[in-house]
């Protein structure tokens, strides 16, 4: 080992279950004071005040702390180790970000504020929004969105509402790729659209025969993410965005993989209408254990009415709110994440010109120089050039072995590795997604590579038992079942205590 | 910038690949894609450099406006110690805890947040988050419609518009009616007649105009004729209101910012989403669960996991994926902050001040629509045009509040506001709008 980016010190605390706030609650110990009250006392008389105290836990504010700050220390993070984790792009999240983003008036405005009180917020969403549309060959965005999946419903709505406006209620099926993601269908459904699925071919691309023979005049469009979900470059985009649009559809593009294209070629020039993009992978914002994102949406001018308004414009000297005339309503209850979008900002200006035109080439290096080295270990799953992700497959191991990539995935986490994505894309047996991002070093890419050796050749071991890894964390192999099946998911219940004894 | 790649590593890493520059990555991309000179985009910026460019963009804002504003986000004071926990890196930059093993950490506090709304609730079965309160409200109405497979939904007016909005934009308009039924004096009014057509009924507690009433036999009443019922509630009045458990809802949706979040614009906040058992496989999103390690240790993991969008695809209950922990993060270290006397002390200081202003208005001759009804949030008449005089009143300092209509302003107090704040509101709001 080398970089010391791969968290082989294991960081996390093992030892005894944390217990939870509520266990550490003790009747009259409280964190919280406030001021006296300054007025007058006046009886209060409606029909919805209780007589009571909530029921939350009583703690001091150390025991607060403490119980939070081992908690944060039972997980794994960017800031911890490496995470190679496909499709996700755990990239370095910057802290400078995170200063600006605390500074008063962009943490502290309240939604509704006239925008006449809030001309730096207004700024911050219309700079953003010249970076996105020029990274995304686009014209206009929309910031509501809080996620990628929203940004996905927001641009099959738009789909839906011009082919509304056009007359062309008829379309009524959206194809995407048996290789996408599960929001795409999720989101496809939701809009109100059927979804049909075009299958992928020997090479790990869109089956263009099989495209074409699924394009009717019922098509209102299809979902790609370039690079696929495979980590391939659709090479024949131009001519698969043609054959939609011909059929009168238009084409969409799910953000999830912008970052191996960031500076090497645009989604507007592929011949896409509509692209969402994930803040909180390409530009760098934190995950927060699941969120907040932001999926903003970026669309051709001609479907700039459509979006979920209001949007940001800028007038001569003044930047305002406008309501677009199509609209279809609004995707949040204010504007979106803001301070996710914020982040992004700050992201893309320290880049600048330098940082965004390399970005996708620094990406696509390091997956691709890791595909070499993983190579030797695990066969990939294609023998295509990757992009920024690739996906390598145990399934000759399963065979031989009883090795999944669950158990690699699982051997990987006790040397200080997140795992790989596994079994997606759901179209490869025993895959395993790897994305290591533009921030990692050689040093650590290395260090993964002879990890999985080293598992690889443990796991195939006369004596080992798959089920005991990991074994140096503050937990083993989870029971998935017990809690479907018993519903503890609240401190209440006690149906687990009775199911163990 | 935040690429560490030296010379020494590019010379390995295009030996490994057999190139000789970072152009040869992509010979199989068409040529006429590729962006030969680039972005049009500004240079690359220094952290020192940038600083300033930032601070001045802030300073374009107007500074330390005292806020007046609410309709579903306050100024509720969050503690040093929530955002210093809430922003602790292992949480911030941590994903998706699919792996259970080295995500304990997020697990559980997803876990006792769960709890905690449940508890505060009185529910049985929270979610991990939704993006934000108007959001789930419209998840909360496609459970409804999942469960009585009917068509027509009940909605009570008193809602911020943007939220009618993003119903309306996520319900497909086509297959479903939205009924809604105006308040009368700014209540619910108690005789409304369900229909077996309903699929559910929503309202708010409070009413966004902040007048509050006990809906227990309103929602007897619907649940007789078997529509879902779902309170949207505010989380920073639960403290001291009856809980929307106890006047016997089906779901309970939150518009989550004023716990653990600041006001952020709208946006990064957290929608809450808890209901009872028999729905739980209808929930939206991820749900933390408690199980046990093959050591029979106690171990947390997303469960019900057959109901999300990456294993059901189209038959997901929701497209949801990433949604808003971190902020969900924030309601849990607060509310624990807070504890019992805390959240009362929110609630209770919210409405004395709310009292006081109210009285303070009324005797200067302004008048409080909802004067009676109303709990920490009212409407007040004026005689100018309610944008105007919220302008004017910004020159002055002040978030006056949010435009209701022409000549109405809907104000709100938190625990935050102090008398000296208030006074000084209402002899500005006269020296405004008597002008």
């Amino acid at each position: 080992m080398h970089s010391g980016g791969n968290a082989s010190s294991l960081p996390l605390v093992g030892g005894a279950p944390e217990p939870t706030i509520n266990q550490l609650s003790k009747p009259g110990r409280r964190a919280s004071r406030f001021p006296k009250l300054d007025v007058p006392v006046t009886e209060i008389n409606n029909s919805a005040i209780r007589n009571d105290k909530p029921s939350l836990p009583e703690v001091s504010e150390h025991d607060l702390v403490m119980h939070y700050s081992r908690l944060a220390h039972r997980n794994f993070a960017v800031d911890v180790g490496f995470y190679p984790l496909g499709s996700c792009t755990m990239k370095y999240n910057p802290r400078f970000a995170d200063y600006v983003a605390g500074l008063n008036t962009f943490a502290n405005s309240h939604p509704s504020t006239p925008s006449a009180f809030t001309q730096g917020n207004l700024e911050v969403l219309h700079e953003l929004e010249k970076f996105l549309i020029e990274i995304t060959g686009m014209d206009n965005a929309t910031f509501q969105p809080p996620a990628g999946a929203s940004g996905e419903l927001t641009g099959l709505l738009i789909i839906k509402k011009y082919l509304e406006e056009n007359n062309l209620t008829n379309k009524t099926d959206i194809i995407v790729p048996d290789s996408a993601h599960g929001t795409n269908p999720a989101s496809a459904k939701m809009a109100g659209f059927n979804v049909v699925e075009v299958s992928t071919d020997v090479r790990g691309m869109v089956n263009i025969d099989d495209l074409k023979g699924l394009v009717n005049e019922n098509t209102a469009g299809l979902m790609l993410t370039n690079p696929n979900t495979g980590g391939l470059f659709e090479e024949n985009i131009m001519e698969i965005s043609n054959i939609i649009h011909e059929n009168g559809g238009l084409v969409y593009y799910d953000g999830a993989n912008l970052n191996a294209i960031v500076g090497v070629c645009r989604p507007g020039d592929m011949g896409f209408d509509i692209v969402h993009s994930n803040l909180h992978k390409t530009f760098a914002t934190p995950h927060g254990g699941g969120g907040p994102g932001s999926g903003p949406v970026a669309v051709k001018a001609f479907l700039k009415e459509y979006l979920p308004g209001p949007i940001v414009e800028k007038n001569e000297d003044s930047y305002e709110w406008y309501k677009p005339k199509l609209s279809i309503g609004r995707m949040h209850g204010y504007h979106g994440n803001f301070l996710v979008a914020l982040r992004a900002l700050v992201y893309m200006k320290l880049l600048g010109k330098e940082g965004l035109d390399t970005l996708g080439s620094y990406a696509v290096l390091n997956a691709r120089y890791l595909s070499s080295v993983i190579s030797k270990v695990i066969p990939l799953a294609y023998n295509e050039p990757c992009m920024h992700e690739f996906v390598a497959t145990v399934k000759d191991l399963k065979k031989s072995h009883k090795i999944k990539a669950y158990d690699v995935g699982k051997a990987l986490l006790d040397k200080g590795f997140h795992s790989p994505t596994i079994y997606f894309p759901l179209i490869i047996e025993e895959a395993l997604m790897f994305e290591p991002t533009e921030t990692q070093t050689v040093d650590t890419l290395d260090d993964l590579a002879d990890t999985l050796k080293a598992i690889i050749d443990e796991l195939q071991g006369e004596d080992v038992s798959l089920e005991e890894y990991p074994k140096n964390l503050p937990v083993g192999r989870p029971n998935e079942l017990i809690p479907a099946k018993h519903l503890t998911v609240n401190w209440g219940d006690f149906e687990l205590l009775e199911l163990t004894e | 910038m935040f690429v560490p790649h030296s010379e020494i590593d590019l010379k390995k890493m295009f030996e490994e690949l057999s190139i000789s520059s970072l152009d040869d990555l992509f010979t199989h991309i068409p040529e006429t894609l590729k962006l030969n000179d680039g972005l049009n985009v500004a240079s690359s910026l220094s952290e020192l450099e940038s600083i300033s460019d930032f601070e001045i963009l802030e300073s374009k804002n107007t500074q330390n406006l005292i806020c007046f504003a609410g309709g579903g986000h306050y100024d509720v004071y969050l503690p040093q110690t929530v955002k210093s926990l809430t922003m602790r890196p292992e949480f911030m930059t941590s994903y998706t805890p699919y792996q259970a093993e080295i995500s304990q950490g997020i697990l559980q506090v997803l876990f006792e947040y769960q709890s905690l709304i449940c508890d505060l609730t009185d529910m049985e079965l929270a979610n991990a988050s939704l993006y934000d309160g108007a959001t789930s409200v419209a998840e909360a109405v496609s459970v409804a419609i999942n469960k009585t497979k009917r068509d027509n939904i009940v909605i009570s007016s008193g809602f911020n518009p943007n939220t009618k909005e993003v119903v309306n934009t996520l319900l497909d308009r086509n297959k479903f009616n939205v009924n809604y039924v105006d308040l009368v004096d700014y209540l619910f009014p108690e005789d409304y007649v369900f229909s077996q057509d309903d699929a559910a009924f929503v309202v708010s507690l409070p009413h966004y105009e902040g007048s509050a009433q006990d809906l227990t036999s309103i929602v007897h009443n619907a649940k007789a004729a078997g529509v879902i019922t779902i309170c949207y509630a505010d989380p920073s009045m639960l403290g001291i209101l009856k809980s929307p458990g106890s006047m016997g809802f089906d779901i309970v949706v939150a518009e989550g910012q004023s716990m653990g979040s600041p006001l952020s614009f709208g946006g990064p906040t957290v929608g809450w989403f808890a209901t009872r058992k028999e729905l739980a496989r209808l929930v939206p999103g991820r749900i933390i669960g408690e199980s046990r390690d093959s050591n029979n240790t106690k171990t947390y993991v997303m469960t019900l996991r057959a109901r999300e969008q990456d294993i059901r695809r189209e038959k997901a209950s929701s497209n949801i994926c990433t949604n808003q922990t971190l902020n969900a993060v924030g309601s849990t270290i607060h509310l624990s902050w807070l504890g019992p006397e805390g959240l009362y002390e929110i609630g209770y200081q919210a409405i004395q001040k709310a009292s006081y202003m109210k009285q303070l208005l009324t005797d200067n001759n302004f008048n409080v629509l909802n004067h009676t009804s109303s709990l920490r949030e009212f409407l007040v008449e004026t005689k100018k045009s309610a944008e105007e005089v919220i302008l004017e009143m910004g020159s002055k300092g002040f978030l006056a509040g949010i435009k209701y209509d022409d000549n109405q302003i809907l104000v709100a107090v938190t625990e935050k506001r102090t008398k000296a704040q208030i006074d000084n509101y209402v002899q500005s709001l006269m020296e405004v709008d008597n002008a």
